[in-house]
């Protein structure tokens, strides 16, 4: 299938560098079970992957409901697609390149029916009173919240390349880069160079801030 | 240039690596806190097993209005025309505002489900010129056919 495709096979020999690939070491096998007929097996994939698949569908800055049924789509068709994985432990690069391609999908529909940005992701982080917000500021000293919050909206407002790289590579557990290579269309070698610039950029936009 | 040369080059190398996998790790936690996965799509994923089924065959897209054709100025709203593809078996569907038609090829009576999640789907007969319709789909959705020999599904999709 097309959209399931990793975008290339060249850099399989590329060690992994991130420990996020530890934990998933055993994905072949928890997708071999499941097809087998083990549900557990399928519900610690899930649990494993949903996160990244969650971090490409945000990435890309799709409105919730879309967010939501492209997620959907991803999860539908990996288990329809299941016994025929060819790479099992690959599943985490099929995911997040399965989802990328519906995020494309669904950003070219959108602009071709409308220009309008949806104004509610721009507000989301400066929005008082969210369930979330008032959890953490339960849980944590208020001044701890107030960093966590402030990091969110300098990283939300990071240029669109840095922003969409630093979203997939916070999924957790960490991802490999294959997967991020897989979830954003871009070659594995640049990705370490892209995150410390990228990481640079925040960290300046936090001092400037006096958040540091 | 990032702001790094000059005095503060010491910045770079191991400290900046250390520095950068910290900065990192405070934001992964500020994601898990404040923009995590919904924990229904979690259990939508999780039920979603029941979706895989070792006896149907999968037939793929293999024609797409919204990636492969040129959008025709002036429609507002063009119909969204997908074509799935098992072996000899094809599939073509036309989704709108107003329903779902689907033409089997080659044409031959089949029931079919109609899929919109792990639950059972709303069921449906195409005649015997392989002609069906239903009402619009919301949100991803897949066909289940049964032909006389075989259980054909068409690739989930969203319109």
């Amino acid at each position: 299938m097309r959209s399931g495709t990793v975008p290339s096979a060249a850099y399989d020999d590329v060690p992994y560098t991130r420990g996020g690939t530890v934990e998933r070491t055993d994905v072949g096998a928890l997708v071999q079970s499941a097809v087998g007929g083990d549900a557990a097996a399928w519900k610690s994939i899930v649990e494993g992957l949903g996160p990244l698949v969650w971090s490409v569908v945000r990435a890309h800055r799709l409105s919730d409901a879309d967010a939501h049924e492209v997620y959907q789509t991803v999860w539908f068709r990996f288990a329809q697609n299941l016994g025929r994985i060819r790479e099992p432990e690959k599943t985490g690069a099929w995911l997040a390149s399965t989802a990328r391609h519906e995020c494309l999908k669904v950003l070219r529909n959108a602009r071709r029916l409308t220009l309008t940005d949806d104004p509610q992701l721009l507000d989301r982080v400066s929005q008082d009173g969210t369930p979330e917000q008032s959890l953490l500021e339960a849980e944590e000293a208020a001044t701890q919240s107030e960093r966590v919050r402030r990091m969110w909206q300098e990283f939300e407002e990071l240029g669109d390349r840095c922003r969409q790289l630093l979203r997939v590579l916070i999924a957790s557990p960490p991802p490999s880069y294959q997967e991020v290579s897989a979830a954003l269309g871009i070659a594995v070698g640049s990705i370490g160079p892209l995150r410390q610039r990228c990481l640079r950029r925040l960290r300046a936009r936090l001092e400037a801030r006096g958040a540091m | 240039m990032d702001g790094t040369d000059g005095a503060d080059g010491v910045r770079d190398g191991m400290d900046d690596d250390l520095d950068a996998g910290l900065l990192e790790e405070e934001l992964r936690q500020a994601a898990a806190a404040l923009d995590p996965l919904p924990p229904a799509l979690l259990q939508i994923a999780v039920d979603a097993y029941v979706l895989h089924r070792l006896d149907a065959e999968v037939a793929e897209l293999t024609f797409d209005s919204l990636v492969d054709a040129v959008p025709v100025r002036g429609t507002e709203d063009p119909p969204r025309m997908l074509t799935f593809s098992a072996g000899e078996v094809t599939v073509d569907v036309e989704v709108t505002a107003h329903g779902l038609m689907g033409q089997l090829m080659p044409p031959q009576p089949a029931r079919i489900e109609v899929l919109g999640g792990p639950r059972p789907g709303s069921s449906l007969t195409a005649d015997d010129m392989g002609r069906f319709t239903a009402a619009p789909p919301s949100g991803p959705f897949a066909l289940r056919l049964r032909t006389a020999g075989d259980v054909i599904e068409t690739e989930w999709l969203r319109t």
